[in-house]
């Protein structure tokens, strides 16, 4: 006797005139098998935009997803897929993307992932690392992205946070201590969808060090880079 | 007499006219769908002229049928694939050594996915160092070789793989640059990355890997700046989920 009973996988049901199967997750692998219409099928699990698939005749294949759109659940009602367009760029929960940008002068590296509350209002956290001939470090800060009009292709937004630095000057220079100071930062920039999942972003961030000196630094940071929703 | 035999045959045909016209009704509603074919049988012992004139229309019987509703389960993705790598890295100048690292891969379509990299080896010796007779150029620490990468790959021949008449596996040569950061020497420097590699899935969840990538980054180790190349070839497994 199972300690678990299996999740009973999705059923969808053919109805356009047949589906095709390929071989592997992608439009390039050859279509060994076509489901014919009125016929059901196990979806399995998703890579991409490929979905594994097994037949009533226990045979598995691989089905994109904008033929998977046209299948129904068996209530008769359409199966609801997220398809990775435009409109996933206005509307979704996570997104991701590396950047390479310049900050106080030195070079810079950083990735970052944001969770949407709202199709405008983005909870953000980056990590990020300066490159630089005096001094090298680390920016890691989180905070809100609020994007004007979603629905545009290339939509500005306008972002503000907090977060800490960490400062390790190089070990010619003199007062080589590495310090910590925490920052705080607003900034605006575009988004600019590409294509599928894709999109380009661009932001320029004005960073305000609260040093242990009797004057904040304010560093200007800009940053380009790919990311993708999901 | 003849008159009342008449008036007998008359009423009977005005009753069964009226009973024609109802079946009629009757039949033409089934057709439209709005009565079922099946009625309650008319109470006992009533009176057919008062239930033509007072009683309630007879009850439909109510199908037992409960409408099945789906609920879409979740549908699992496995577009992130983690893994391991090990194989040579030639540090210029340093001589090749062993490298081995980490990795995370999130494949976003068919074509593009996002890569993290992240590896360490140890320095050699360079040249100079080995002829001199014992001068260190570098202390133990600073010999570390640590680097990671961001880098955006695409599968640009996806393919598959025959071996002999029952097994195929999917495979892809794919291309990918990026940058990142390389620890070297006592100093971190700002690294590109570009290289190719093969991916050969034996099944949906296991992957194998070739790799070869060049890690470029400017350096001033020994006190003029300049630019390394640092090839790297390499073997790994890693797993989708």
């Amino acid at each position: 006797m199972p300690a678990r009973a299996a999740r009973a996988p999705l059923q969808l049901f053919v109805v356009q005139p047949y589906l095709e199967l390929h071989t592997g997750p992608g439009r390039g692998y050859p279509v060994t098998q076509v489901v014919g219409r009125g016929e059901s099928l196990d979806v399995l699990y998703r890579r991409t935009d490929w979905f594994k698939v097994r037949t009533e005749h226990g045979i598995e294949g691989w089905a994109s997803v904008r033929d998977l759109a046209q299948t129904v659940l068996a209530d008769g009602g359409p199966f609801a897929v997220d398809m990775g367009n435009l409109a996933g760029f206005r509307s979704h929960r996570w997104e991701a993307g590396a950047f390479a940008g310049a900050y106080a002068g030195a070079t810079l590296v950083s990735a970052y992932g944001a969770l949407s509350l709202t199709d405008n209002l983005k909870v953000e956290a980056d990590l990020s690392q300066f490159l630089g001939n005096v001094s090298n470090g680390y920016l890691a800060d989180i905070g809100l992205a609020h994007v004007f009009v979603p629905e545009w292709r290339i939509s500005p937004f306008v972002t503000m946070g907090t977060g800490i630095t960490r400062v390790q000057p190089k070990a010619t220079y003199a007062q080589a201590i590495d310090h910590d100071d925490q920052l705080a930062y607003a900034g605006a920039g575009l988004r600019i969808y590409l294509t599928r999942r894709f999109f380009i972003r661009g932001e320029y961030r004005s960073d305000v060090v609260f040093t242990r000196t009797n004057n904040n630094e304010v560093n200007p940071e800009w940053r380009v880079g790919f990311a993708f929703f999901f | 007499m003849e008159s009342r035999i008449r008036l007998l045959l008359l009423s009977a045909c005005a009753v069964l006219a009226c009973a024609g016209c109802a079946g009629h009704r009757a039949r033409q509603a089934r057709k439209a769908g709005r009565v079922p074919a099946t009625v309650t049988a008319p109470q006992p012992g009533s009176d057919e002229d008062a239930s033509a004139d007072n009683t309630p229309p007879p009850v439909v019987v109510q199908p037992q049928v409960q409408r099945r509703t789906v609920t879409v389960p979740h549908i699992g993705a496995r577009n992130v694939e983690l893994g391991a790598y090990y194989g040579i890295l030639s540090i210029e100048n340093f001589g090749a050594q062993p490298v081995q690292g980490v990795k995370l891969d999130y494949h976003v379509t068919e074509d593009f996915f996002f890569q993290g990299a992240y590896g360490q080896a140890r320095a050699g010796e360079t040249s100079y160092e080995l002829l001199s007779g014992g001068i260190q150029l570098l202390s133990s620490a600073e010999r570390r070789f640590t680097y990671y990468d961001l880098s955006l790959g695409y599968n640009l021949l996806p393919g598959e793989i025959f071996i002999g008449h029952r097994v195929a596996m999917t495979s892809a040569l794919y291309m990918l640059g990026g940058i990142g950061s390389v620890d070297f020497a006592g100093d971190q420097n700002f690294a590109v990355n570009f290289g190719a590699g093969f991916r050969v899935l034996p099944v949906d969840w296991l992957a194998f890997h070739v790799d070869m990538q060049d890690i470029v980054f400017r350096t001033n180790i020994f006190s003029v700046y300049k630019l390394t190349n640092n090839l790297q070839a390499t073997v790994g497994l890693s797993v989708f989920f």
